[in-house]
């Protein structure tokens, strides 16, 4: 492609060449490397019987004993293990696109993993209230479930407001008040529950979140994460609101001075990112059927890197939903091949350090070269 | 032999070549003026001599031996120091402290405080300067901030100091003291490159004048030979007219604006005037005037605001942008890299930024409508980019201009107040900007030019309002203009003793 024809691109394309492109080689390369060198595994076979229940087939082998038939499978190229691979990623994803907004606008969300476990927590304490041993028992899911939904994502939006109304009310820098709000929600978290863990939902509600097309393949936390990125990816490049926080982050000043509501724009963006810690959230309640006051411990920071990774920059203007998405899949890829692998777990942070300060430094040498490449034409 | 000689410089940056084998030649202990349109390439030149950039090809030879400073601090070990717009100090620290920066007197890492401050104190003594050296950098004004620089580059022994258009924020007393304390320089045998617009300054103090056009060279001759009309001439390559305005002939309409004893507090106090459909109304006044605060104000950006704006006869809540947006008011702010551009968008994103509702059904940006309307503001404005899609960055300063002030012709405001809209924009977008200015009074547009070069805002308006340290001192009719009715007025008392 000559350069004359990128010129005449949208930038949306351009960008979506240079960084996420390059994000995409990079989760090629680790799946083709994972498959390869991952070995394989022996799994049991199942099958659905009469009575319509999932139980192991049994052979008799050439000693006549009954044996359970066991399928080899690679290690990381099966169903299952890219199921749990996109489940494991959604939570940090879906949180991610909502801190890829708060970055672009030049802020920074501490309190995203603080904001996951309140609403979790408060989720949980509503929906408990529905399950077998709650005192509304046996209401109609119609009921229990949107409730549920409302306690859980409600709280998270509340709380995201709590942060941006602060930041643009008392001209504060958002790291402060998201370093204070990170531990004031995680706090308030803790003395609701006491720090005991909450359980025990309606069935309908965690049907819903671990509903299967078969043979164990939930697919419910990757279908949300998609259609996440979705709407976040047309919200920041189609709609005029997408564009006035990639103005504020890169010039605020100027922004204001073209008439762009500035405090409105920030305001919207820490209630997207409540908003996504939400839903992570309430997906983490539907798959692990309880919530404690410690639920997302340090999830901030793995949020950071996944939107730092996929090429939201700290000093704003720059970021996209897209890239946060693979962010977040490059990071969940290196923590799952270290256990496919065989790595010493103990070396997981390390490298995943590593990988984050490197994706940084090859974007800036990905820029240089684009600039060379400018200079040569 | 020459003293400085430059041979086939040529560098490039993405999408412009900045110097195309420029060579030309500078005489030990001169004033040596270098000038052209923005973009030409005079401050490119400055800079790889001072060591910001290194050229892609060609040498400097320097009394005899070929340089090549790779960084500033190389080009100061050769005895070359550049006096930037742009901060070059650490805004934080004492004027001591980023005087002794680069050798802080100490004893075993202890910081000696009292010799420090006598090094800055000397340091400043040598250019005649009186500036208190235990004052943080970021409360001087840019005046005095520039002669500290001079004290640092004269403290490192600097024989060659390149100075980048050391007066387009200086005030007039300012500009004064700068011109002495440059010819005191030359006396003491250092060599200045003076990077220039303003052609009475390059001719009052250089001997030798080097044109550049599109980064290559023109001519190198003494001022002697020279005159302003021949530098133009070869500036631009062809006769520049001078414009008369049109809008002039043209009919006022009906009043627009009605600015009754608006004040803020520490920033100017009692400014009452009006603006009709079609005329430009000119303000003048020295740096810190008041005349930027007063803008912001009517645009709705000073929340402390107090006093009547009345657009249409309508009165005008102040401390609200939108609400001054809405009225029809546009402001195209004096700092375009601070205030006018987000630098990380590109041209049509910048473009668009003030009409985005307008431009949105539902939220939604209707994309080939906002391509097709920036593309039509970038043809009208000659703006000269690869495609809308270019960062605004990369552009001209002239260029980069014409797109922040697309962003209020895009608007369609009734009202528009330019804040210095040809600051350090070339000749030609100069005078395609004043086209502009008066093309826009002739279809009924209500405009406040602000500017302090007194040709722009004389050759402009119909009126000329003067402020002085925050208020109103006179009015002048069109034919009351001339440089010095607007210097007695805007100098005060000062002026007529003098």
């Amino acid at each position: 492609m000559s350069s004359t024809n990128a010129a005449i691109k949208s930038p949306g394309l351009r960008s979506l060449r240079l960084q996420e492109g390059g994000l995409l080689i990079v989760i090629f390369i680790l799946g083709l490397l994972l498959t390869f060198f991952g070995g394989t595994v022996k799994v049991p076979v199942f099958e659905t019987n009469a009575q319509g229940e999932r139980e192991r087939v049994f052979r008799t082998n050439a000693q006549g004993e009954r044996e359970p038939v066991v399928a080899e499978k690679n290690k990381f190229l099966n169903a299952q293990n890219l199921a749990q691979l996109a489940k494991d990623t959604s939570f940090i994803a879906i949180m991610a696109i909502g801190a890829t907004f708060v970055i672009i606008s030049g802020g920074i969300d501490l309190s995203v993993g603080a904001i996951y476990a309140l609403a979790s927590v408060l989720g949980a304490i509503a929906l408990q209230r529905f399950g077998p041993d709650g005192p509304h028992a046996g209401a109609s899911p119609w009921i229990s479930i949107p409730l549920g939904i409302l306690a859980c994502v409600g709280t998270a939006v509340l709380a995201g407001f709590l942060n941006g109304g602060m930041i643009v009310a008392l001209r504060v820098h958002p790291f402060i008040i998201t370093l204070g709000t990170m531990a004031i929600f995680r706090g308030i978290a803790f003395v609701i529950t006491k720090g005991q863990s909450i359980g025990g939902f309606p069935q309908a509600f965690r049907d819903l979140v671990r509903w299967e097309i078969g043979d164990g393949l939930s697919l419910v936390p990757l279908v949300v994460m998609l259609v996440v990125t979705i709407i976040g990816g047309i919200y920041l490049s189609r709609l005029a609101t997408g564009r006035r926080i990639y103005a504020i982050g890169g010039n605020e000043l100027a922004s204001t001075y073209s008439g762009i509501r500035v405090n409105r724009v920030k305001l919207s963006v820490f209630i997207f990112s409540g908003l996504t810690a939400g839903i992570a959230a309430l997906l983490s309640l539907g798959y692990y059927g309880g919530a404690t006051s410690g639920d997302g411990q340090g999830y901030e920071l793995n949020v950071i890197a996944a939107a730092v990774v996929g090429g939201a920059s700290l000093s704003g203007g720059k970021g996209s939903a897209f890239g946060a998405l693979l962010g977040a899949l490059v990071i969940q890829l290196i923590s799952t091949g270290i256990v496919i692998l065989g790595i010493n777990q103990n070396y997981s942070q390390i490298i995943i350090g590593a990988v984050v300060i490197l994706a940084v430094v090859l974007d800036q040498l990905n820029n240089w070269l684009a600039k060379r490449r400018l200079l040569a034409n | 032999m020459a003293f400085l000689a430059f041979q086939r410089i040529t560098k490039r940056f993405p999408g412009v070549q900045a110097l195309d084998g420029v060579s030309f030649e500078i005489e030990r202990g001169s004033c040596h003026a270098l000038i052209g349109e923005n973009g030409a390439g005079k401050s490119t030149l400055g800079k790889i001599l001072a060591g910001v950039y290194t050229a892609d090809e060609g040498e400097m030879v320097l009394a005899g031996k070929a340089i090549a400073p790779a960084n500033p601090l190389a080009a100061r070990h050769l005895g070359i120091a550049m006096v930037h717009q742009e901060l070059a100090f650490c805004p934080n620290l004492t004027v001591a402290e980023n005087l002794c920066l680069g050798d802080l007197p100490g004893h075993a890492g202890w910081l000696d405080r009292r010799k420090m401050r006598e090094q800055a104190r000397a340091m400043l003594a040598e250019i005649d300067c009186d500036i208190d050296v235990d004052l943080p950098i970021n409360l001087l004004s840019t005046g005095q901030e520039q002669l500290v620089q001079i004290a640092a580059a004269l403290g490192t022994q600097a024989n060659i100091i390149v100075m980048d258009e050391p007066t387009s924020s200086l005030s007039v007393k300012e500009s004064e003291n700068l011109f002495q304390l440059l010819a005191k320089l030359k006396q003491r045998g250092i060599t200045i490159i003076y990077v220039s617009h303003r052609m009475e300054e390059i001719f009052r103090l250089c001997d030798h004048i080097t044109v550049l056009r599109d980064g290559r060279h023109v001519a190198t001759e003494p001022i002697s030979v020279s005159s302003p009309d021949r530098v133009i001439q070869q500036m631009v390559g062809r006769e520049v007219k001078q414009y008369t305005s049109q809008h002039l002939q043209k009919n006022l309409g009906e009043e627009m604006l009605r600015v009754e004893n608006l004040s803020s507090p520490g920033k100017f106090s009692n400014i009452s005037f009006t603006l009709r459909a079609g005329e430009i109304l000119g303000f003048a006044g020295l740096i810190g005037a008041g005349r930027s605060e007063v803008a912001q104000a009517i645009f709705g950006l000073d929340e402390a605001a107090t006093g009547k704006v009345f657009v249409r006869g309508k009165e005008l809540p102040l401390g609200s942008v939108n609400a001054s947006l809405a009225a029809g008011i546009g402001l195209l702010p004096e700092d375009r890299k601070r205030l006018g551009l987000v630098l990380t968008m590109n041209c049509r994103e910048n473009t668009s930024l003030t009409i985005l509702s307008r431009l949105s059904n539902f939220g939604f940006v209707r994309q080939r409508e906002e391509r097709s309307l920036v593309q039509s503001y970038v043809e009208r404005l000659h703006v000269k980019t690869p495609s809308i899609d270019s960062s605004v960055a990369g552009l001209s300063g002239g260029n980069q201009q014409k797109i922040a002030l697309a962003k209020w012709l895009a608007r369609q405001c009734g009202i528009l107040i330019v804040d210095e809209p040809t600051r350090g924009v070339d000749v030609g977008a100069k005078a395609e900007i004043h086209h502009l200015l008066d093309e826009l009074a002739c279809q009924g547009l209500a405009l406040l030019v602000i500017s302090s070069e007194l040709p722009e805002v004389m050759n402009l308006s119909r009126r000329i309002l003067v402020m002085r340290q925050g208020s109103m001192v006179g009015e002048l009719p069109r034919n009351d203009f001339s440089q010095t009715n607007l210097m007695r007025l805007m100098a005060g008392v000062e002026a007529k003793a003098a």
